[in-house]
């Protein structure tokens, strides 16, 4: 009678901190309220970086999710990028040298911060992905969201870590 | 074929069956049989239940390899065999006995283990099983199970887990795995089967949860599953941390470790895990 081990490679290459993050940031384009401007075209998330898991996750969410009437369109730069407009910039841990850019570059335009290193919602990120009790959770800074041009209600208070 | 004492000729009808068996035609033989362990002279007869075993069991072995469906032959089988056992006294039919039941036993083993393939019958498979371990231990009653059931109920936990993965992470199947590898552990601990497929078995159950969530759910609800599977990675690890205790270069522990403390947001616990297996491959 033979048996074996089951095949752990299937699960253990799909990262389920992406799935996480895209579900994050799928929650934040409706948690917030962008300014008018933004609301036509396509509603574009830009990463800052490389986590090819979480481009390929957020890919897949963007065939099949939009946000209101916008198509969603995932974006991938090595660093801040002039010529695009993004509603979400996310500045992975290796691009966090940029949120000083990013804050001045972005401010007032209807652009959300979001960052993934300790510290940075109290220096210029309105969303800060941190770990708590092994699960993904974020800082939140209402004053830096509204330096970016962003609106939301008191609703997010209540599920983050809230920084001001 | 099988010699039997022929001192017992006096009732016509045994007699009869018995030629019967010798010619090996053993429907017409059956019937007689019937007659004879009713009849008083020869109920009571250890060589009417002997002859009686062994038309049943050689009727079993005609209706094909492993036959579920004529189980009770073999059943009737066995126990003509247990109450021919019962009535020799004189032990004239001891080996030909043993010889049947260890036959049968083997062929409850064999179904035993061809039924593990098929879900619906997890139940008949345990059934056929025990009913080996009743046959062998009536014929060895020093006979150690213990690696037996090791064996079964690995197999039954990696074939059920494997069920699981392949029917969309159905619960039954799951549940069905992770009960047949915690019965392996309880018999041996150490076990490094059983600790690695529970060990994936539950990480496979937290990060399917994580999968199959839809992007729309809110962060409440995300709370939820990210707590839920928390739970099942935490239920993972200690499965996969004793395999790393019993073999420290097994590279499946280090893997296992590294993906199930990266799924627990503890990257550097799970660094710590993809070193150790980068410099084992390098090693090798």
């Amino acid at each position: 009678m033979a048996f074996s081990s089951l095949s752990f490679e299937s699960m253990q290459n799909y990262d389920t901190n992406a799935k996480r993050k895209a579900v994050f940031l799928y929650n934040f384009t409706k948690l917030f309220d962008w300014p008018e401007k933004m609301k036509s075209g396509n509603f574009i998330i830009l990463i800052v970086g490389t986590n090819p898991s979480l481009n390929q996750e957020l890919s897949k969410m963007a065939s099949s999710k939009q946000v209101g009437n916008q198509k969603l369109e995932i974006k991938n730069t090595a660093t801040l990028d002039p010529s695009i407009k993004p509603h979400i910039i996310y500045l992975l841990t290796e691009s966090s040298d940029l949120l000083k850019d990013a804050s001045s570059k972005y401010k007032g335009n209807g652009t959300l911060i979001v960052t993934e290193k300790p510290g940075l919602a109290k220096q210029g990120a309105a969303i800060n992905f941190v770990v708590a009790d092994n699960k993904q959770a974020f800082e939140y800074s209402q004053n830096n969201a509204k330096k970016g041009g962003l609106k939301t209600g008191d609703g997010l208070n209540g599920l983050a870590i809230v920084v001001d | 074929m099988v010699v039997w004492h022929s001192n017992y000729a006096q009732n016509d009808l045994l007699f009869d069956a018995q030629k019967l068996c010798n010619e090996k035609n053993y429907e017409q033989a059956i019937p007689m049989l019937e007659k004879v362990i009713l009849h008083p002279e020869t109920k009571n007869d250890p060589a009417s239940w002997h002859i009686r075993s062994y038309a049943y069991l050689q009727t079993y072995k005609q209706s094909g390899p492993a036959n579920t469906s004529k189980i009770s032959l073999l059943d009737t089988a066995m126990s003509s065999a247990l109450k021919s056992i019962a009535l020799d006294t004189a032990k004239g039919y001891t080996d030909n006995n043993n010889a049947f039941i260890k036959n049968g036993a083997a062929t409850y083993y064999k179904l035993g283990t061809i039924l593990l393939q098929d879900s619906l019958n997890t139940s008949k498979s345990e059934m056929f099983y025990q009913k080996y371990k009743k046959y062998t231990a009536i014929i060895n009653p020093t006979f150690d199970f213990k690696q037996k059931d090791i064996e079964y109920y690995n197999t039954m936990g990696s074939i059920f887990a494997d069920q699981y993965m392949r029917n969309n992470f159905d619960q039954k199947h799951g549940d069905i795995a992770k009960t047949a590898l915690l019965k392996v552990l309880e018999l041996d601990s150490k076990n490094i089967s059983a600790n690695i497929n529970l060990g994936i078995l539950y990480y496979n159950q937290g990060a399917t949860l994580m999968k199959m969530m839809d992007y729309d759910v809110d962060l409440a609800q995300l709370d939820v599953i990210q707590e839920n599977a928390k739970k099942l990675f935490k239920q993972s690890l200690p499965f996969m941390i004793k395999v790393y205790e019993l073999d420290p270069k097994a590279e499946r522990a280090l893997e296992g470790l590294q993906g199930i403390y990266s799924a627990l947001l503890d990257e550097e616990k799970a660094n710590e895990f993809k070193q150790k297996k980068e410099a084992l491959n390098k090693k090798q």
